[in-house]
């Protein structure tokens, strides 16, 4: 009955139904997103403001204590690294999945994808048994005569476990791009005189830096929250500012001064992804441009 | 006038007579009134595990008798607890917490008990508070390599800090809750009394830590202690009981050194708020009698709270239960209340150890 009432509406009604078609399907994302994203996060910026009373005063705790400004820095170093690491290793990683035949590019997509079903606590606690002092790395140097390498409880070891868990976040985003590279413009750029590495920095590199951005984007703010593996291949020179937040919140019940924490750290990230902004949409049409 | 006093005479008469019969009110510990919460629901808390399957196992009786249904929650976080008793919505009714909340949060989070309500008579000496009652007792204690020291051992909390005398690396609990007891140990390297530790001696004990030096492992939970024995990681480990016990009993070569051990307990707390205290108290004292003990260390492996319970248990956890009269005589308990009342500034600086400021 009522859709049949519509469909005798008048075309402007119509037009209207068709723009906001769109948006109705975001409809359900958005509420989640709303109820369980949104209203917590103004909970805790408000907790952050008001507990124990209306004021500025976790914020002023935060600034001066210098252990959370160290931590906060090292949150960003540590998230800095990882992004790099997995750049760099899943980079000549996604382009081969690119380059390979169905088979080999269905097994290479297999070893990414069966490690990130398996849990993060897994996967942290499978390198803790690599890299301890009497772990698999440090008993082959030994056996090898090679003295040991101080990987557990280092920010090293951190680095290694947290780009291990991240990297399939790398991966993905990077190979959704290279597999629309036209290669033929490698090709073309070859027949022009080009040596294969101009070509790569010039035509190809360009071309795949949004992958890179995407990429380096999801891997340096899932980076920033991680909790478990720097707790479990970490020492306290490599405690994130998580477990400071969990600190105040669960065993000195300072919601005020974790809420603030935390409202620091996102306002640090969007600061520092607003600068990098525009520095990678410039980079970004450069490399439309070449 | 003669009526009113003939009145009164009778009214302290009965009185006086009603007493015996309260006396015989007074609880004991284990013993539980036949049907008395059928229909009632409490939920019992604490950190999961084998931990917490042995609680529940201790408290079959109790459940069997009363009618009462019981339902397992946690772990504890007092986090949880007072988001609860803020909103007014207790769910948690009997909870089993670590060392120091419910001295930190007593009155706030936790009820002050009525003694009158639960048989304490049988737990050890020290350790009912004035919110909480011991769930279970365990302690810390130092764990040595057998191949690193061979013929020269550590004996002490001293020779832990002392570095030059024996060299190695250390491992010591970075999970977040302040011990006081080692940095007690800390304080008296140089001749201190912990029982007269000032608010001012806690940064010179917290240097003592430090002093250990950067190869010092911080471990965050029971299992990384364990490994680290059964691995070897660590030439000292500052460890649970419970674990060192599971260590050695996975072939780890350490031997513990028991001097100075320290007492460290589960306390069982009732939130503020809770629907039912009555049927709490119950429960509690319920856990509180021999045979849930004895239930309970068999299950366990931690040591019972009733001093009359004879649990029967292997060697290999005999050796590490702590309530032999020899254990007794080397434990050594923290001074509690300092602690507490510096619970914050403590906390602060020592959660800057760990974050490696």
């Amino acid at each position: 009955m009522s859709t049949s009432d519509t469909r005798s509406d008048s075309g402007a009604a119509s037009r209207a139904r068709r723009n906001w078609g769109p948006l109705a399907l975001a409809l359900p994302a958005l509420l989640l997103l709303v109820g369980v994203i949104g209203y917590p996060l103004f909970t805790v910026v408000l907790r952050s403001l008001s507990q124990p009373e209306w004021g500025l005063q976790n914020y002023i705790w935060f600034f001066g204590t210098p252990v959370n400004l160290v931590v906060l820095q090292r949150t960003f170093t540590i998230s800095a690294w990882v992004t790099l690491v997995c750049v760099v290793a899943a980079y000549p990683y996604a382009y081969a999945m690119t380059a390979v035949g169905p088979k080999a590019r269905l097994l290479l997509t297999l070893c990414v994808l069966i490690p990130f079903w398996v849990s993060g606590v897994v996967r942290t606690l499978a390198w803790v048994i690599l890299l301890q002092d009497s772990g698999v790395i440090n008993s082959t140097l030994r056996a090898l005569d090679l003295g040991r390498l101080r990987l557990i409880r280092t920010q090293t070891g951190v680095v290694i476990g947290m780009a291990q868990v991240l990297l399939p976040f790398m991966i993905l985003p990077l190979y959704s791009v290279m597999k629309g590279i036209d290669l033929r413009l490698v090709q073309a750029s070859r027949s022009l005189g080009a040596s294969p590495l101009r070509a790569f920095f010039t035509v190809y590199l360009p071309l795949s830096l949004p992958g890179v951005y995407a990429g380096a984007i999801i891997v340096f703010i899932l980076a920033l929250g991680f909790y478990i593996t720097p707790a479990l291949l970490g020492g306290p020179r490599s405690t994130m500012l998580s477990t400071l937040v969990q600190n105040q919140v669960l065993s000195l019940l300072q919601w005020g001064r974790g809420g603030a924490m935390g409202v620091v750290l996102l306002l640090a990230t969007f600061i520092l992804l607003a600068l990098a902004g525009p520095l990678m949409r410039q980079k970004h049409k450069q490399g439309a441009r070449s | 006038m003669k009526t009113h006093l003939t009145l009164a005479a009778a009214g302290v008469a009965l009185v006086l007579g009603a007493l015996p019969a309260m006396a015989q009110e007074k609880p004991v510990a284990g013993e539980v009134k036949e049907g008395s919460l059928k229909g009632k629901t409490l939920t019992f808390v604490s950190y999961g595990g084998i931990y917490q399957d042995g609680q529940i196992a201790a408290l079959k009786e109790f459940v069997d008798k009363s009618g009462v249904k019981l339902l397992s929650d946690g772990p504890t976080e007092t986090a949880k607890i007072q988001a609860q008793v803020e909103s007014g919505n207790v769910s948690w009714d009997v909870v089993d917490t670590s060392d120091f909340p419910p001295y930190v949060y007593c009155g706030k989070l936790f009820q002050k008990l009525d003694m009158s309500k639960i048989d304490t008579s049988k737990i050890p000496a020290g350790q009912v508070g004035e919110c909480s009652v011991p769930a279970m007792n365990y302690g810390v204690v130092l764990m040595y390599n057998n191949e690193t020291y061979k013929d020269n051992p550590p004996k002490s909390w001293a020779d832990f800090f002392d570095t030059e005398k024996f060299p190695g690396t250390r491992a010591i609990e970075g999970s977040g809750d302040v011990s006081g007891g080692l940095l007690e140990q800390a304080f008296r390297l140089n001749g201190g009394d912990p029982k007269a530790m000032k608010p001012e001696d806690i940064d010179g004990a917290i240097q003592k830590v430090r002093d250990i030096g950067s190869d010092t492992i911080f471990w965050k939970t029971g299992a990384e202690s364990q490994q680290l024995a059964e691995s070897g990681e660590a030439d000292m480990i500052m460890m649970w009981t419970g674990r060192a016990m599971a260590a050695v009993k996975n072939g780890a070569k350490y031997t513990p050194v028991w001097q100075d051990w320290l007492v460290v307990m589960d306390q069982l707390t009732i939130p503020v708020g809770v629907k039912d205290t009555d049927a709490a108290y119950a429960l509690i004292n319920a856990y509180l009698g021999k045979s849930a003990q004895e239930i309970l260390t068999e299950k366990t492996s931690y040591t019972p709270i009733n001093n009359e319970a004879q649990p029967k248990v292997e060697p290999a956890v005999a050796a590490f239960l702590t309530n032999t009269p020899e254990r007794q005589k080397q434990g050594y308990q923290q001074n509690i209340k300092f602690w507490v009342d510096n619970y914050e500034a403590v906390n602060e600086k020592w959660s800057a150890v760990l974050a490696g400021n």
